[in-house]
């Protein structure tokens, strides 16, 4: 089989949404790591030196631009893929299982990754987009000098409560498709041994599932409590 | 008891179809799920209708034909079991069950209950088999094979093919069945020589019947009546992308 055929197959597109998936957990691991500088209560130093950072240094933003095409392999693959999966069954069923066969998250995977799409779209424009392309304070710490004041933007955001819970939903639709999303990736990868299965649905679930989307969700939540106090 | 079963009838492959209600009385916990269509088909013969077309052969629960998809579930709510080994004990008096066939684009239904699952035979014709003839029977053990290895074989050939795993899948997916029959071969050392091509050729033959690709949800695992693990599935994966990087066609 040619490389072009195998992933032309079911498998080979799995592998891919699989691939890009893995590659998107790495990304959640090192936004969070960063987005915590936010509750440093330092006049944004922490956080501003470390998005100037991010936005200047060659080899980020060639991963950046990278990271933007795999989130555009993800979606375009996977909806192939779903739109496949909906057309095998002609016919539906007149009375479905529900959770009794399956889990309700493993079932949700093209609707919450369609509410994260939507969350990431709006999210780009509010942070990403006013950071490069919008009119921004520029402020200055020692030998940084005159970097974008996101600090400020992220902290003015967050004193709307309507954008505070957006992004506390948003959060929600990533653990619901996280916690499916990395154990379902390690079994199209042939990842599956009772050696370490607990490890993947620990990883999969506790940290991918919880840890990271509360971490993410408690950003916006203190932000806006301390401002109102 | 008394019951109400719902049943899915349909002429033909053309037909549009719908469900039928039927009473059932005197059903006795003891009898089987077909012995109560046995019951109302006679009734329906003697009455001069149509009867309702299901597939049956062993009734024992190893030969794959039955087919029903009950009230929401595949073979019905017992755990692996086929729809000829679920018994009207599952039930109570009154109770409204309804039957429908497996729904799949690939698995035309012909008539009623029954489906056409030759879509299966296709994707063992593509690769499910050894091309050398294996000869006599030789004596035990002259070929050392790991006892492990035998076990997980021996459960993977448990599959009786009935297609429950289709049926089950969100998405109609063959994946279960086909790491079925990839993995009972390529674990055995006979089936080694050809594992690659064979993943190759029975994942590519799966495509093209027009199946869905799997979702992990673990459904088909759940329906399958006879508890094939989707680790199967896992050693496709993995026997696929070896393929991948070093078949030899």
């Amino acid at each position: 089989m040619k490389w072009s055929q195998f992933f032309n197959t079911s498998i080979g597109k799995k592998l891919l949404v699989g691939a890009t998936g893995l590659f998107l957990c790495s990304f959640v691991i090192v936004h969070l790591a960063g987005n915590l500088a936010l509750l440093k209560e330092d006049g944004g130093e922490a956080f501003n030196t470390y998005a100037a950072f991010m936005g200047h240094n060659g080899l980020i933003q060639f991963i950046a631009w990278g990271l933007k095409i795999v989130i555009l392999i993800h979606a375009v693959i996977a909806i192939q893929l779903t739109f496949r999966n909906r057309t095998a069954r002609p016919v539906k069923y007149a009375v479905r299982p529900g959770n009794k066969t399956s889990s309700w998250f493993s079932r949700q995977m093209a609707i919450m990754g369609s509410v994260l799409f939507i969350f990431l779209v709006v999210h780009l424009a509010q942070f990403w987009w006013v950071m490069h392309y919008g009119e921004i304070g520029k402020v200055s710490y020692g030998a940084v000098t005159e970097v974008g004041n996101l600090y400020e933007v992220v902290w003015f955001a967050f004193k709307e409560p309507w954008i505070v819970i957006l992004y506390v939903l948003g959060m929600v639709a990533l653990a619901f498709h996280l916690i499916h999303g990395f154990k379902s990736a390690c079994q199209t990868f042939g990842l599956n041994h009772p050696k370490y299965n607990g490890l993947i649905s620990f990883i999969g679930v506790g940290f991918f599932g919880i840890i990271i989307p509360l971490g993410f969700a408690v950003i916006p939540v203190v932000i806006f409590f301390k401002q109102i106090s | 008891m008394k019951l109400t079963l719902k049943v899915w009838r349909q002429q033909n492959s053309q037909d549009k179809g719908g469900f039928e209600t039927y009473q059932v009385s005197d059903v006795s916990t003891d009898m089987s799920f077909l012995e109560v269509f046995d019951v109302l088909n006679e009734r329906l013969i003697n009455e001069g209708k149509d009867p309702i077309a299901f597939d049956h052969d062993c009734r024992e629960g190893i030969c794959g034909a039955c087919s029903m998809y009950i009230n929401g579930r595949a073979h019905g709510p017992w755990h692996e079991t086929t729809t000829c080994q679920l018994h009207m004990r599952a039930y109570n008096d009154g109770d409204t069950i309804v039957v429908e066939p497996w729904r799949a684009k690939a698995f035309p239904v012909i008539k009623d209950l029954a489906v056409d699952r030759s879509a299966f035979d296709r994707i063992i014709q593509a690769g499910g088999f050894i091309s050398v003839n294996t000869g006599n029977a030789v004596d035990a053990n002259a070929i050392p094979i790991d006892k492990v290895d035998a076990d997980a074989a021996f459960a993977a050939a448990a599959c009786i093919g009935c297609g429950a795993c289709v049926a089950a899948c969100k998405n109609s997916s063959a994946m279960l069945f086909t790491s079925a029959k990839v993995s009972q071969l390529a674990l055995l050392p006979q089936g080694r020589p050809e594992h690659q091509q064979r993943a190759e050729d029975m994942v590519a033959q799966m495509d093209k019947e027009g199946f869905g690709s799997c979702t992990n949800t673990g459904a088909c695992e759940a329906e399958c009546p006879k508890g094939i693990s989707i680790s199967n599935i896992a050693r496709l994966n993995r026997e696929f992308i070896g393929a991948g990087f070093s078949s030899k066609a």
